[in-house]
């Protein structure tokens, strides 16, 4: 007995003096025996770690052979050893956990979850991804990679607008919130520089989202930048890429032919249509071809003379002046350095970017960005991050684009419109006013009034400068195993300054001061408005601060785990915003002069009294949001896991009482791991997971206010006291709008990974929507108001699909998104179901609102043809044929005669990535699809074409004799105008097409040389790219060659093909 | 154990959190969210919403004005009309006369006025009036009656039939609205009760209205006078609206000479002058617009050689038309607030109508003589009360051209069996509005009809 327990001692006291070890060994792939550079070897309960080097290998001292090792990998699963098993075999083998282009965890922007474990709906773009584009802004980057999100630029107010799963709302912000890393983002989002991104996750249900509350109802974006990590030797990353893009084609835009335009001019003149214009003492702006006109018939020039001249302008296409002398080649350079390093207890990051473009109008916009961000661990269980993000950004103009020249009354421009004699001098065009009264009005006593397009934005450059600047600090404490505090900090500023200058040459200012000038009867010549240039100023400067309190639980049991978060957080904006004009502006010596803003003057033309137009104001806006939030999860034996999370918002917008709308947004959810299941043999799906969530999130408007407010406008010219007016009418029940989404999804991942991807359904409803009631309005407050009577429901399914088609030495991977969505109203207040308030103008759709349809839907008039006799378009009325336009356009057409489309946004839609590579080439091939939606297109509008200039080709195709009713859809020209025709026509069936499109959205080439430098171990990684967008439809069912994305203006033209050479590299 | 005890020490630390977020709330969420923003409580909010002359001082319905025969089209500009609208309103159609709503409309703008007068008058009931702020508590009350009884005097003027004693009780008036509840339904009521209202209100507004206002562009006393006057007047209670116009020409009876005017300036009576009591201008449309607008050529023709009206009032257009200059505003905008001059005739009219000749003729002299040729007037006389009646009738149209009063005078007389109907030839067709034609009172823009449920004019 004794002998045994000294031997025990003996080894014992042994194994003591051999404690102190170095344990070495080899970190490699589990399916292809690679070595994985960088992976992380972690002494538990420590915070000494190593990361293995190029081959894999590390070394690592450690107390005993019992000690635990963690190795861990990104990417792969995570193996927990003891340093014996690398004494006995010293390479281990990791085995990838998910499909190695995505991540395995998902970032909330309160915390980041391990994705096994959780049950919302999340969409990752990784960096891979995100570098496939090579635009300056990162949301761009979107389009057409991240399942589930659409852009939209049809709809009324859209502008690109990034859409997450459609619509939760009718009336309120459609928006998605933005969340850089862990706060709401207040500053220009185009601000953040790409190659600051690390990965982009958007929270797409009620699990996910919930925990943003009153902002979440549209979905959130959740952009985390790089950062930097421990026990990292020093690596800087660098970027540099060209691009250029050629002019527009301006054939693309709907011009109607001159010789056409000319015609016309010439009917109506034969019609006295301009004998009031002519004669005008207001000295209304003409074109050449009525002033031409004019002439001949008072004798002035010859009837050759005038057709020689006319069948000259017939001739001349504006656009090929606007392709010689406006539009030019645009090009965009593209610079980031960053430089990151760790050590045990420190890790920092530091990188900078710079950006210029100069646009194909020759406009500039040039960034730079500079960010710092450090992690301290002072002690164990304390950690200090502090980071700073600078931005500084400059924008200037350039030169007027198509649809950018125009005489002012009535705010059109013809198609003969010349800029520049054959010589390639800059001409003057018709402005405001007549063009010879214009020149020799004043006899020397009046500035120049002509207007030259082409030198004129020489004189007019305005420009605009944003800094902003973000700092934010975290303090992270760990209490007890588990448990964990956090306190964060964000401020930030943003200045915009905008300058808009109109100097002494440029026709703004020449304009304002003729107009202004007296001359009495001696000949004395009185500035009202003193000669010299205007200047515009605006400055807005926001600061906003966010201060977040959290506690974090983590603790993991033998058979479950449970996590949870909850804290407080409360937030405070301001924007502080001025506007002002200076008169007499002489930008030189940095002078301006006053001008008295008290009386009204005759105008010089038309001897109307008016006051001198000012342009002086000051505001200020404050949001302040309190909020409670938590969040819980709890896994049992890694296979269930059961999820819920609440919080509750408070805010100082009007009328949002603390007391009385605590509004508390809350999820619940649950996933099962079926494939862990003793009962599951399914051996080609070797992982499969059901999850479903339910909850609700919500929508607010900062300029709902339930009260009736006034807003000070200024200033009474008359009684020199400030006025007010009415901005919002007392609604008692006007309150936040609600959102609940239902969610089931299934991810999965066949054997190796071959596919893997994941099913969602889901199911949302939107309860208490702002809805726009048409009002009598007799009670005086116009004919809306809005109120919460709305609701809509939107189902849809999202698939994403990865697929390794080919994995040997010619790869081959294939992502496919696809979405299916379909929204309805169910309850929208609408007293008068007239027709014509549901046609709105081609694709600036408005929201229709009709029960049981979708939100935004096409309807048109039901079109009988056009009249075999006098090429009328026709309609019905009650059934019966009709060419009665006031009563069809008017209460005579209810939308129940009306034909229904579709939807005006895409029912389905996604993309199709495919992914090769062979070598050292990369492939990288984007598809966009949006298809089962529809458009209304534009045609001729005979009123707008007499009245404002605006014509449109098909007038080409008009009905012109008996028997044309076969061949065109197009009514025949009448005079005098009938603008209830032209309504009846533009609103009809015959102009409505599919909007279903398929475009080639990008295409990445890329050679690697990484594998030549493996001599020069300073250089990690070394890659040439070739990159192109803009590359169009490969694919529309529309026959009339319009590109749906990019037609919601008369004057709309599409992007032109970019192409961009670049270079990444790593040391 | 240990970690359960700090469990749940770390919920006691949330709920302390959350008790204190919750209770230092309330005074960090009372902060305005946009510094302009107000709810109108107190005087300065209330009277910066009468001070907002887009709402008080341009809008008064031009309907009446483009229905009657002051003026004529040419068939060129008929034709280039871009709203249907006003092509049938010039052609006195049966319906859609009017633009909808969302276009903008004279019944959006006349309501839309009244709701700005409403809401001072609720919103003053709970602001106390104490004597230092008595004056501007009295203007801001004064002006918003004034206001309403005004807009709804224009309103009755279109869409009601003249007023007649008879038929008052059950003829259709139109919708009082007389608070801001803008879900309230619509009711026309009638004829009777809509002018009692319109008297009470400016009646109230007297002794509340100052008697020398800031300037024009806000109601006086006087101003209150002269609605007044005008209102009996459409009534054809003579005696009253006699009374009403002395009122106001106690004030100020000061005339313009217009021998003093340049008859070739652009617009030669100036803005803001000692006869414009206050300032309002008819909504801006096409038909009335001053380029479009030709005087009609008999109306013209009645003007002697010597009187100055006819060139300080009429543009040469060079090719045989007329078009107006005369506005009292100094611009394109129609005049429709009421002014001196119409105070004499009113006051004139009366005495006619009452027998007295001599007072009719004192006063009308007193105004013809400053609209003559310095030394060429005559002063006029006539036998009776009825061919002096019929002089100031005379001198009434020629005086009170183009400013919104010729649709209620051709209303009011015809009620007195002066049988005047309205001829428009245009692109050759012939459209008549015989006197006493329904059309008199114009349909009600029929989007109001439908969401109201109102009744429309027959």
């Amino acid at each position: 007995m004794k002998q045994i327990f000294t031997l025990c001692l003996i080894f014992f006291s042994l194994g003591h003096v051999f404690a102190q070890r170095l344990v070495k060994g080899k970190i490699i792939d589990a399916n292809d025996q690679q070595p994985l550079a960088g992976a992380t070897i972690k002494i538990v309960h420590s915070v000494k770690a190593t990361t293995t080097n190029k081959e894999g290998s590390f070394s690592i001292q450690v107390q005993s052979d019992t000690t635990t090792l963690e190795v861990s990998f990104v990417g792969y699963h995570l193996k927990k050893v003891r340093a014996s098993n690398f004494i006995a075999i010293p390479i281990l083998s990791l085995s990838p956990s998910a499909n190695k282009l995505s991540e395995v965890v998902v970032s909330t922007g309160y915390q980041i979850l391990p994705r096994e474990r959780s049950t919302g709906s999340f969409t990752q773009v990784g960096n891979k991804v995100l570098n496939e584009q090579v635009s300056t802004d990162i949301l761009s980057r979107l389009e057409g990679v991240a399942n589930g999100v659409s852009v939209d630029r049809s709809t009324s107010g859209s502008v690109n607008r990034i859409s997450v799963r459609g619509l939760s709302t009718i009336q309120g912000p459609k928006d998605p919130l933005v969340v850089v890393d862990n706060f709401i983002y207040d500053g220009d989002i185009t601000n953040i520089n790409p190659n600051d991104v690390e990965s982009i996750t958007i929270l797409k249900d009620a699990a996910a989202a919930s925990i943003w509350g009153a902002r979440a109802g549209n979905g959130v974006i959740v952009i985390t930048t790089k950062k930097a990590k421990f026990n990292q030797p020093v690596t800087v990353d660098f970027n540099a890429n060209v691009s250029f893009s050629g002019k527009p084609d301006l054939s693309y835009i709907r011009q109607m032919s001159s010789a056409d335009f000319i015609d016309v001019e010439q009917y109506l003149f034969k019609q006295g249509f301009y004998d009031n214009a002519l004669t005008d003492p207001g000295m209304p702006p003409l074109t050449p071809v009525v002033e031409l006109l004019s002439r001949e018939a008072n004798g002035q020039i010859s009837a050759a003379s005038a057709n020689a001249q006319i069948n000259a302008l017939k001739k001349v296409d504006v656009r090929n002046d606007f392709n010689k002398y406006i539009y030019q080649t645009a090009t965009t350079q593209q610079y980031a350095l960053s430089l990151k390093g760790g050590s045990e207890k420190s890790s920092w990051l530091a990188s900078t970017g710079y950006d210029k473009d100069i646009s194909n109008l020759a406009a500039g916009y040039n960034r730079f960005n500079l960010r710092f961000q450090n992690t301290y661990r002072p002690v164990r269980n304390l950690s200090l991050t502090a980071g700073m993000y600078f931005t500084q950004s400059n924008n200037a103009s350039g030169k007027p684009g198509y649809g950018q020249i125009f005489s002012e009354n009535p705010s059109g421009f013809y198609p003969y419109m010349q800029l520049a004699d054959a010589k390639g001098n800059p001409l003057p065009i018709v402005k405001d006013y007549e063009f010879n009264y214009a020149k020799t009005t004043g006899n020397g006593l009046l500035e120049n009034w002509l207007y030259y397009p082409l030198e004129d934005y020489k004189h007019t450059p305005a420009t605009s400068s944003n800094t902003d600047m973000t700092a934010n600090f975290d303090a992270a404490y760990k209490i007890i195993k588990g448990l964990s505090a956090d306190v964060k900090y964000q401020y930030e500023r943003q200045s915009t300054d905008g300058r808009n200058l109109y100097d002494q040459d440029s026709y703004f200012a020449r304009n304002y001061v003729n107009e202004y000038t007296q001359i009495d009867s001696d000949g004395n010549v009185t500035n009202v408005i003193p000669k010299g240039g205007i200047l515009d100023l605006s400055n807005q400067v926001l600061t906003s601060q966010q201060l977040r309190g959290q506690l974090n639980f983590d603790q993991t049991w033998k058979r479950s785990n449970l996590s949870a978060i909850a804290g407080a957080e409360i937030r405070n904006a301001t924007i502080n915003s001025n506007v002002n004009r200076l008169y007499g502006y002489n930008a030189g010596l940095s002078t301006f002069q006053n001008v008295d803003y008290t009386n009204q003057y005759p105008n010089y033309v038309n001897g109307n009294y008016d006051f001198i137009p000012g342009n002086t104001d000051v505001d200020k806006q404050q949001t302040r949001y309190v909020s409670e939030f938590a969040n819980v999860a709890y896994t049992y034996n890694s296979k269930y896991t059961v999820s819920l999370s609440g919080r509750r918002d408070a805010s100082n917008l009007f009328g949002v009482n603390i007391n009385n709308d605590w509004n508390p947004f809350w999820s619940a959810g649950t996933s099962w791991n079926i494939s862990d299941e003793p009962f599951y043999k399914i051996d080609f799906l070797p992982y499969l997971k059901l999850r479903a969530t339910y909850g609700s999130s919500g929508n607010i408007d900062p300029g709902m206010v339930a009260a009736t407010t006034i807003a000070y406008a200024g200033t009474n010219p008359f009684t020199q006291t400030q006025y007010a007016r009415f901005q919002n009418y007392y609604n008692p029940d006007l309150k936040w709008e609600t959102s609940k989404m239902l969610n089931i999804g299934l991810d999965f991942r066949s054997k190796s990974n071959r596919i893997s991807g994941s099913i969602e359904y889901y199911q949302k409803k939107g309860s208490g929507l702002f809805g726009t009631a048409i009002l009598d309005y007799t009670g005086g407050i116009g004919s809306q108001v809005i109120k919460n009577v709305a609701s809509m429901t939107g189902n849809g399914a999202d698939v994403e699909l990865h697929t390794q088609n080919l994995m040997g030495v010619f790869k081959w991977l294939t992502t496919l998104n696809f979405s299916i969505y379909h929204d309805r109203v169910t309850q929208y207040y609408l007293p008068s179901l007239q027709g014509s308030y549901f046609i709105t103008p081609n694709n600036n759709v408005t929201v229709s609102g009709l029960v049981g349809k979708p939100v935004y839907s096409i309807f048109a008039y039901k079109s009988a043809g056009l009249d075999p006799q006098t090429g009328d378009p026709r309609g019905y009325l009650d059934g019966q044929i009709s060419e009665d336009y006031t009563a069809l356009t008017g209460t005579g057409t209810q939308v129940g005669d009306l034909k229904y489309f579709g939807s005006a946004l895409p029912t389905q839609f996604g993309s199709f990535i495919n992914n090769f590579s062979y070598m050292d080439f990369g492939l990288d091939v984007g598809i966009v699809y949006k298809l089962g939606y529809y458009f209304r297109r534009n045609s001729i509008n005979y009123s707008n074409l007499f009245e404002y200039w605006q014509g449109d080709p098909d007038y080409a195709k008009r009905w012109q004799k008996p028997g044309d009713e076969l061949k065109t859809n197009v009514p025949s020209m009448v005079y005098p105008e009938n603008n209830n025709r032209d309504s009846f026509y533009a609103g009809s069936e015959t102009l409505v097409d599919k909007a279903d499109n398929i475009r080639l959205q990008f295409v990445n080439l890329s050679y690697d040389f990484t594998r030549f430098l493996k001599k020069n171990p300073s250089i990690k990684m070394l890659q040439l790219y070739f990159n192109a967008s803009n590359l169009g439809l490969i694919w529309a069912a529309n026959k009339d060659h319009i590109d749906p994305d990019y037609y919601n203006s008369l004057y709309s033209t599409k992007p032109p093909k970019t192409y961009a050479i670049g270079v990444r590299a790593s040391f | 154990m240990k970690s359960q005890i700090i469990n749940n020490r770390g919920i006691h630390i949330l709920i302390i959190l959350i008790v204190m977020l919750s209770s230092s709330c309330k005074k960090y969420l009372d902060a305005k969210s946009d510094q302009k923003l107000e709810i109108p409580t107190n005087l300065n909010d209330l009277q910066a919403l009468m001070d907002n002359y887009a709402t008080i001082n341009f809008v008064y319905p031009a309907a009446g004005e483009v229905s009657s025969d002051d003026y004529y089209l040419k068939d060129a500009d008929y034709s280039a009309l871009f709203y249907n609208a006003d092509k049938r309103m010039y052609t006195w159609q049966k319906n859609y006369i009017f633009n909808t709503g969302a276009s903008g409309n004279d019944w959006e703008s006349t309501y839309n006025a009244i709701y700005y007068a409403n809401t001072i008058l609720e919103n003053i009931r709970s602001i106390a009036r104490s004597p230092e702020n008595a004056a501007q508590w009295d203007n801001v009350k004064g002006e918003a009656l004034f206001l309403r009884g005004y807009q709804f005097l224009g309103a009755l003027q279109i869409w009601s039939q003249a007023y007649d004693e008879k038929i008052a009780g059950t003829d259709l008036g139109i919708p009082l609205r007389l608070n801001t509840d803008f879900n309230q339904k619509s009711v026309r009521a009638s004829v009777n009760d809509s002018y009692n209202q319109v008297i009470t209100d400016l009646r109230s507004a007297i002794p509340l209205l100052p008697s020398i206002p800031l300037n024009a562009f806000r109601p006086g006393k006087q101003a209150a006078y002269a609605i007044l006057a005008r209102t009996y007047l459409c009534m054809r209670n003579y005696q009253l609206a006699g009374i009403y116009a002395d009122s106001s020409l106690l004030v100020n009876n000061q005339l313009i000479d217009y021998n003093t005017l340049n008859p070739s300036a652009a617009y030669p009576i100036p803005n803001l002058s000692t006869e414009m009591i206050f300032y309002s201008v008819l909504n801006s449309v096409k038909p009335i617009y001053f380029k479009l607008a030709k005087i009609d050529s008999n109306l013209y023709r009645s003007y002697a050689d010597n009187d100055l009206r006819k060139t300080i009032f009429f543009k040469d257009d060079l090719d045989g038309t007329f078009s107006f200059k005369g506005s009292y505003t100094a611009a394109f905008y129609q005049a429709a607030g009421p002014a001196t001059d119409e105070m004499y005739l009113i006051r004139a009219e009366a005495y006619a109508r009452a027998g007295d000749v001599s007072n009719c003729f004192k006063y009308l002299n007193t105004l013809l003589i400053n609209r003559y040729k310095t030394g060429t007037f005559t002063a006029l006389k006539a036998p009776d009360a009825s061919s002096a009646l019929n002089l100031v009738l005379l001198e009434r149209r020629k005086e009170l051209v183009m400013r919104g009063l010729r649709w209620a005078d051709i209303k009011r007389l015809n009620k007195e069996g002066a049988e005047i109907g309205l001829n428009r030839t245009v692109l050759g067709v012939n459209y008549a509005l015989p006197a006493n034609d329904p059309r008199f009172a114009l349909s009600i823009p029929e989007d109001v009809i439908a969401l109201s449920g109102m009744q429309q004019n027959p």
